[in-house]
């Protein structure tokens, strides 16, 4: 290896291990390019912004004379943003150092000697690519505008329209439905270009030659037989000779074909594809939860607690790899996927920060292999997540404890500890499953002691709950992570303690105003 | 001579875990099966296992067992069957005590319907466990050690007595909770529905002979708390 050659790859891989360099590539790319990124949106917006206030401009400009400020601020401004914009993208695309690292290391281990320029070659290759994409060309022609002096190119302007494309995703899934139907608009442009053809050498042989028709140049014939099969019909234009008005009867039928035939591409493609649009949709949607719980199967138990769950703030999401239970928990207005929770794949689709957004993952379905397999693999990507699990059968306890569940409900057993309860102490058990459940108006809240709260009331003594007919319950301490039951008077409020009160609905809201009323000292 | 008994119609997981747990409340349980030679050869529990038909008129249920005292449940995982065992035990027994089970919404009504005592409805139960859990974990916590576990905390029903001193009081004007450390959350009405103690409807409540309230607290607390009131009735 020659020294220009060493030196050139020792600055690939100074490039390569250099955080600093990397730190400022990844932001440029979250900016530019991840959908994921909170603050990508902000940068879209900022260009969408831009583009349309540069068509604006070209607008006003065509019948008056618009301010030479705006005018530098749309040829010079807009453009130099959207160059840099084109030289971030040409940068971010791909990785220089990282190929010519891969090519020495390749080279190395073979054996073989490095060749600079191949490895040069390889890259230009990748960077060329990029350059002749259509977005990238639409972003090139953005920026020709820059170049005012040349006054077609002003023209270009209108090419930053195209670039709304990047910025906005209906655009780009609008696009790649029709393009899974390229095929069929392929035949479609054939038979048109034929009719086309043909239709307007034929009208213009059978017109041309009369003086009283309209078609006198083949651009005549060719404009009147696209305004025709496109069923548009102005009638600036048209067949005067008994021979032309029969090729038009042809070119009319043709052009109803056509036009059928483009709508049932257009319809089967989206109805194709709504499916998948759909899901897309709910993705991003889900990803811009900052807190849900995620639902694991979508049984008669998962129901009944989304039922319950309802009233809380905190949004449900519900994961089933069965077609026809996601379906019953959309219908019961619920964001679903239909992806198996079981596999690791549907979490990296999803695209969600398990630690971060979701408050509990809920193992729901009603058979203990399902379960274990989904506790498992999402004990594998998270492990810190609270993890609840449904067990069917106690012999699988386990194994469930084993693949990383955090609670475990076993309503078998609970169907034990409920008929202990109904023959011990029937009205008891009645009691506390009322206040449970918010019968008679009346039931069991945590009231989470907060800062201002704990400034407001020092002790237990200065809680007044009698006064508000609420019963305190007990305190559960953050300090110790225990419930003191009936605590004393001269227990202290901090911030992060729980109080469980019992009470009459409206009473609890007074004295939860009363708590966090300043008490003058 | 008559038993006093649970009868556990069903046999199955549901059926052993209701065995395990009121055996200390019941000395005689009986598991009785639809297909009692197969289940009695794979029984491995330490309950007897007798054999039952749907089309029974329970002869000898009325000659050994002590109706009134029993305890009946009705587990069978077949909804309709479990429904049907339920309506004929009830003709049969009209004071014996059912308990049923059911795995949805309609069936619970179908088996209130059908004279049960109380439904506990499986699927909604442990969904409710599931919600308290998320939504109220430090409750869900408390209440199931209260009820559940054999921590020291507990809830019971206590009964005054005739010559309690508080008898002629105002329930609003007592603190038993500074005073004995226990916490009265209802009164049970003679009906055996209970009254939250804050309701409206018992603010004024004078206490009298007989009436029955709920307590929590510890084991300590409430036994004096017994000493002084009344007497226990779980």
């Amino acid at each position: 290896m020659n020294f220009f050659t060493s030196l050139v790859v020792d600055f690939a891989y100074f490039l390569n291990s250099s955080q600093a360099y990397q730190r400022k590539k990844r932001f440029f790319y979250d900016i530019l390019e991840n959908d994921k990124y909170q603050y990508k949106k902000y940068f879209d917006i900022f260009m969408i912004i831009l583009i349309f206030s540069s068509v604006a401009i070209l607008i006003a400009e065509v019948k008056s004379e618009i301010n030479i400020y705006l005018k530098i601020f749309n040829i010079y401004v807009i453009s130099f943003i959207f160059f840099i914009e084109y030289m971030l993208r040409f940068w971010i695309s791909s990785s220089v150092s990282e190929i010519i690292i891969n090519k020495s290391e390749h080279a190395a281990a073979l054996g073989r000697k490095f060749y600079l320029y191949k490895a040069l070659l390889s890259a230009a290759k990748v960077k060329l690519g990029f350059v002749f994409s259509i977005k990238a060309m639409i972003d090139l022609l953005a920026i020709l505008p820059f170049f005012h002096e040349l006054r077609l190119l002003r023209l270009f302007v209108i090419f930053r329209v195209f670039k709304l494309f990047r910025y906005t995703k209906s655009f780009q899934a609008f696009t790649s439905v029709l393009a899974t139907k390229k095929f069929e608009f392929f035949i479609l442009f054939i038979f048109s270009s034929i009719v086309v053809f043909v239709s307007s050498v034929l009208v213009y042989v059978m017109e041309a030659q009369n003086p009283k028709s309209p078609i006198n140049t083949l651009f005549d014939a060719l404009y009147w037989s696209i305004v025709t099969i496109a069923t548009v019909g102005y009638g600036d234009i048209v067949a005067v000779t008994t021979e032309g008005r029969i090729v038009a009867i042809f070119v009319i039928i043709a052009g109803i074909s056509v036009l059928a035939f483009t709508t049932s591409i257009v319809v089967s493609a989206f109805t194709e594809k709504l499916d998948e649009i759909r899901e897309i949709k709910t993705i991003d949607n889900i990803r811009r939860l900052k807190h849900f719980y995620l639902i694991c199967g979508y049984e008669s138990v998962a129901q009944e607690v989304v039922r319950k769950l309802k009233s809380t703030k905190t949004s449900i999401i519900v994961l089933d790899e069965d077609a026809q239970r996601v379906e019953n928990a959309k219908k019961d207005g619920l964001m679903a996927i239909n992806y198996d929770p079981g596999d690791i794949e549907s979490y990296k689709k999803i695209g969600i920060d398990i630690d971060l957004q979701v408050e509990a993952i809920l193992c729901l379905r009603e058979s203990d292999i399902e379960n274990v397999y989904t506790t498992l693999t999402v004990r594998s990507i998270s492990k810190d997540v609270n993890i609840i699990s449904l067990l069917m059968d106690d012999a699988n306890r386990n194994k469930l404890k084993f693949a990383g569940a955090n609670e475990i409900f076993y309503p078998k057993g609970l169907v034990g500890m409920i008929s202990k309860e109904l023959t011990g102490r029937p009205v008891a058990f009645e009691v506390i499953h009322a206040l449970r459940n918010d019968y008679y108006g009346v039931n069991v809240e945590e009231i989470l002691v907060d800062d201002r709260m704990s400034k407001n009331i020092l002790y237990i003594s200065e809680l007044n709950s009698a006064k508000y007919r609420i019963i305190l319950l007990g305190i559960y301490k953050k300090s110790t992570k225990r419930f003191f039951f009936n605590p004393t008077e001269s227990t202290m409020l901090e911030s992060g303690d729980y109080l469980l009160v019992i009470g009459n609905y409206t009473f609890m809201r007074e004295f939860e105003k009363h708590l966090h009323t300043k008490i003058k000292r | 001579m008559k038993n006093r008994a649970a009868l556990i119609f069903g046999y199955n997981d549901y059926a052993l875990e209701i065995a395990k747990n009121i055996r200390d409340e019941y000395e005689n349980i009986y598991l009785y099966s639809l297909n009692s030679e197969q289940d009695t050869l794979k029984n491995r529990s330490d309950f007897e296992v007798k054999s039952f038909d749907l089309s029974d008129k329970w002869d000898e249920l009325n000659e050994n067992i002590e109706i009134e005292k029993s305890i009946a449940f009705c587990v069978l995982e077949d909804s309709a069957e479990n429904i049907f065992l339920t309506i004929s035990l009830r003709s049969s027994f009209p004071d014996l005590n059912i308990i049923a089970l059911s795995n949805n919404k309609q069936t619970a009504s179908k088996l209130q319907m059908a004279g049960a005592n109380k439904v506990i409805p499986l699927v909604q139960t442990t969904a409710e466990m599931i919600a308290e859990m998320l939504q109220k974990p430090i409750i869900k916590e408390v209440f199931h050690k209260i009820l559940f576990q054999s921590g020291t905390l507990k809830i019971a029903q206590v009964k005054i007595d005739e010559k309690n001193s508080y008898v002629g009081k105002k329930i609003f004007d007592i603190d038993w909770s500074k005073k004995y450390g226990v916490m009265v959350l209802a009164l049970v009405n003679k009906d055996m529905s209970s009254e939250f103690i804050y309701s409206s409807k018992i603010k004024h409540h004078v206490v009298d002979k007989d009436d029955v309230f709920i307590v929590v607290g510890y084991e300590t607390d409430i036994k004096e708390f017994e000493k002084i009131t009344g007497s226990r009735c779980d």
